[in-house]
């Protein structure tokens, strides 16, 4: 199953779709940042309880149910090989010979990985099935519009702020070996993180050049009429009398090779198609002088689901700073007498 | 005085093609002007709408001599881009021709890539969707929509680009009858509204004729015959190559003058030049269908594709060995999911289909396959190699067919659609007209007892349009049983000899065209559009022609015989 639009009117469908790519950044960032379990748990549940609002639970569920198996490999694979030294040993997998340890800790990490996997996956797909790929575009495409100075200055400031706060908490020992007194130290830190601040904000608002915006929202278009197309030609396929799903393997690559060839024809036609269409309609009359009939506009859910985010990376942050990241491994440990 | 659109002694050849697309033409059209152009497949006419907005040279390349002026700018040197805000191109498949995710976002593309101020667009936006009648459509996805949406949407599009010059090449070919009727009505509305010059490609003429000043012909990319209407209809026919509509012809022939281009002014004139008997000549007995056994057999077919809405509601129908039975009725009324249950694509959700006396819904499809064939409505979405003869081997090599057969079966078959010279050709060198034989081919090949067939003439010529019933007719005769879906009433009138009307997922008429024909009121509620000749037939039932003639030698006959007696006044 494509991830595809799906039409509503949930919280997650009325956020702007950059607030939603930001969702997506920013969730991708907490999952690095919080490493324990529960938290990054609870943080899934609450991501997939606005996803089962917004779009069909049913389908929601189909797409996720297929990275369960690839998910819980990468656990596995956190339990059975992240021994850090002075872990709290369980029991050895293959007991005899001390071969392959299984710690507290790696479980625990084991079940985390798992669920920051997912909640990395899951603001995709939300992402996907709740924006139109036209708004996810114009949201990455570049505008003409001048910005105002004020503004300008008052994010980068806020930005900075953001930065400069993450800074102290991730990476505090760096600022103070800079060789330099106290107060020097921060103001340096302060105009780093001022300065990083307005590149990333220039980058985010010049964005991607229109043909590329537009490349892009055509492939998101055609992803639709490519699962379509598969179906008909496996229907004609099936109606010649081709098996389409014969028991034996060697034949079902052999049915997979048969169905490329047509559904490459038609991938082919279809850009011809559009290629013509969009210059039909003066795509190249003047790309950098072109207007959007949609603005888009933060409203006061954008700005508090960007502050959530913030929150949870600098409270992340900050936990890690004072050394409680992962109180639920640190309960467990104390819990078993380590 | 400058013209519109301009060509100068204009030639032009594709790269890599053998011959050119189009010889020494010479056009002006001046502004304001409705002009059709027609012609054969494969003359030349989407080549020549593609000269007017620089997708020819600047897209299709290849080398164009002389000179298409576009408003006074020669196209050679202007950009795609600065054309297309001149000349508004839509072309036939209005699928291929979306590009976005809704109907608004769709209009608003052309203006902008202009650049249009977005307050300025969304007044355009409403504008065009409220001329193409789409209004309140504005979220749909396009790619939802019914062909004639889709392709209201497209000229939606154009429009709100407000060119000078619109150019629409074939855009009825892909829509059924109701279809049709509303996007021809837009598109003369959409030019006379802004007083703007149409340049409209047609076979069609018999719809289009009424609506235009100006008719052109083109063949083997020359422009052979160019005038107003009744000029170039009173020239004649030019076989293989330009037939005019059956009643000019039929009105040539009782010397009616001026020729008329509508059955009702065909009447009229017939009563004003004519004093009229009474046609008295009694029809052929209907040849009685073949009274085979059954073959395909529905009872109480019910299905849905989304478990709410019925797209079958209890269906009983059968047909027996050796019919050709020609489904009718209007688009979405469920004609297509009907024969896809034939072949076990769908399966009942109540009900049973019984084929050649097994369950459809219990035997798998490619078995079915082996003694039905199933041709579907684009020919592009059943191709599954890259050349003829890979094309009609894989359906024989599916069926294990043994390799010495295979040979004669690929030779047959297309004998059998007249497409011996392409043994060679690759797919993508062929025309609609020849895909579709191909595929038709290599169903053909694969000897089905029964031949399923959904809209085997959309966009094609007339002429090609006739050829596919001949093979059908022939197949027939050897035996086939044949169903086919088709919005064509006068061919299928002409060569099935069953009607079966869908409507809403029931079958709302079952019997023979004699019947369905002069039952004007169940036509008109299945959008079935009557030829122009059975139009005319009802108009004289008065004087004892049969309504349901369709043929031009009855019709002939029996005007003869209404004026013949009488002769001129």
């Amino acid at each position: 199953m494509p991830i595809e639009f799906q039409k509503g009117e949930s919280t997650l469908h009325r956020l702007d779709a950059r607030t939603k790519l930001l969702l997506f950044v920013g969730l991708t960032v907490v999952a690095v940042i919080i490493i324990d379990p529960i938290f990054i748990a609870i943080l899934f549940l609450i991501l997939y309880s606005f996803g089962a609002r917004a779009v069909d639970r049913a389908l929601l569920n189909r797409n996720l149910r297929v990275l369960v198996v690839i998910f819980s490999t990468f656990s596995l694979f956190q339990i059975l090989f992240f021994t850090p030294k002075d872990a709290f040993l369980l029991f050895h997998l293959i007991p005899g010979r001390e071969w392959i340890p299984v710690t507290v800790e790696g479980l625990i990490r084991g079940m985390a990985v798992f669920f920051r996997f997912f909640i990395v996956v899951l603001s995709v797909h939300l992402m996907l099935y709740t924006t139109p790929p036209v708004y996810l575009v114009l949201g990455l495409t570049r505008r003409e519009r001048r910005r105002g100075l004020l503004r300008t200055a008052g994010v980068t400031v806020l930005l900075g702020a953001v930065f400069y706060a993450a800074a102290r908490l991730a990476i505090p020992e760096q600022i103070a070996r800079l060789p330099f007194e106290a107060g020097a130290q921060i103001a340096l830190a302060a105009v780093a993180a001022v300065l990083a601040a307005f590149v990333v904000f220039s980058l985010a608002t010049h964005g991607l050049p229109p043909e590329m915006g537009l490349a892009l929202s055509l492939g998101f278009a055609t992803v639709g009429i490519l699962s379509q197309q598969s179906q008909r030609i496996t229907d004609a396929q099936k109606a010649r009398g081709y098996d389409v799903k014969p028991k034996n393997l060697i034949r079902r690559v052999r049915v997979l090779t048969a169905l490329l060839l047509p559904i490459f024809l038609a991938t082919l036609e279809r850009s011809q198609d559009i290629a013509v269409a969009i210059l039909a309609r003066a795509f190249d009359y003047n790309i950098s002088a072109r207007t959007y009939r949609q603005e888009l506009r933060f409203a006061a859910p954008d700005y508090l689901v960007m502050a959530v985010i913030v929150g949870l990376i600098l409270g992340g942050l900050a936990l890690n700073a004072m050394g409680v990241g992962n109180p639920t491994e640190q309960f467990v440990l104390r819990a078993l007498g380590a | 005085m400058t013209f519109d659109i301009e060509f100068q002694d204009v030639s032009f050849q594709y790269e890599g093609a053998r011959s050119p697309a189009l010889q020494h033409v010479n056009l002006a059209v001046r502004p304001g002007e409705i002009v059709l152009l027609t012609g054969p497949a494969g003359s030349g006419k989407t080549t020549l709408c593609s000269c007017t907005n620089g997708l020819v040279p600047h897209y299709h390349e290849g080398t164009l001599t002389g000179q298409v002026l576009v408003r006074g700018y020669d196209t050679k040197r202007a950009r795609i881009g600065g054309l297309s805000s001149l000349v508004g191109l839509v072309f036939q498949d209005p699928e291929s021709q979306l590009v976005t995710a809704s109907v608004a976002d769709e209009v608003a593309f052309g203006p902008e890539n202009l650049g249009v101020p977005r307050e300025e667009i969304a007044r355009r936006v409403a504008e065009a969707l409220e001329a193409t009648r789409l209004a309140g459509y504005d979220e749909r996805d396009p790619f939802s929509l019914s062909g004639g949406e889709q392709q209201a949407t497209v000229i939606a599009a154009i429009y709100a680009m407000h060119p000078e010059i619109y150019v629409m090449d074939e855009p009825l070919a892909n829509l059924d009858p109701a279809g049709r009727a509303q996007v021809l009505r837009l598109v003369i509305e959409v030019a006379r509204r802004r007083g703007k010059t149409l340049f409209l490609v047609e076979h069609s003429l018999e719809e289009t004729l009424p609506f235009v000043e100006r008719l052109l012909v083109l063949d083997g990319g020359r422009l052979v015959r160019d005038g107003p209407v009744d000029q170039v209809l009173a020239a004649g026919d030019i076989p293989g190559v330009f037939t005019r509509p059956p009643i000019v012809r039929l009105a040539e022939a009782v010397r009616l003058d001026p020729l008329p281009l509508t059955p009702q002014d065909f009447y009229a004139r017939l009563q004003h030049q004519y004093p009229l008997g009474r046609y008295t000549e009694s029809a052929k007995q209907e040849p009685a269908p073949p009274d085979g056994p059954a073959v395909i057999e529905f009872q109480d077919v019910h299905f849905s594709y989304n478990g709410q809405s019925a797209a079958l509601d209890g269906v009983d129908l059968q047909i027996g060995q050796g019919e050709l039975v020609a489904i009718l009725g209007r688009n979405g009324s469920g004609k297509t999911t009907l024969v896809r249950h034939i072949i076990g694509l769908l399966q009942p959700e109540r009900g049973r289909v019984t084929v050649l006396g097994q369950d459809a819904s219990r035997t798998p499809v490619h078995e079915l396959a082996r003694r039905v064939g199933f041709c579907f409505q684009n020919p592009n979405h059943q191709l599954v190699a890259f050349n003829v003869l890979d094309e009609i081997s894989f359906g024989l090599n599916a069926h294990g067919i043994a390799a010495e057969e295979i040979e004669s079966r690929i030779q047959q078959s297309l004998e059998f659609v007249g497409l011996q010279e392409y043994r060679q050709a690759e797919i993508f060198d062929l025309g609609k007209g020849q895909r579709q034989r191909l595929a038709l081919a290599s169903v053909i090949a694969l000897r089905p007892d029964i031949l399923v067939i959904d809209e085997p003439t959309t966009g094609q010529d007339p002429r090609m349009a006739q050829e596919i019933f001949e093979i059908l007719r022939r197949l027939n005769q050897a035996g086939t049983t044949v169903l086919l879906i088709t919005h064509n009433l006068g061919l299928a009138a002409e060569y099935a000899t069953r009607a079966v009307v869908v409507r809403a997922g029931k079958i709302d008429f079952d019997g023979s065209f004699r019947q369905l024909l002069p039952d004007l009121e169940r036509l008109r509620a299945n959008s079935l559009e009557l030829p122009q000749t059975t139009l005319l037939a009802s108009l004289l039932a008065a004087h004892g022609v049969q309504p349901w003639l369709t043929s031009y030698e009855q019709m002939a006959r029996a005007l003869q015989a209404l004026t013949g007696a009488a002769g001129a006044h």
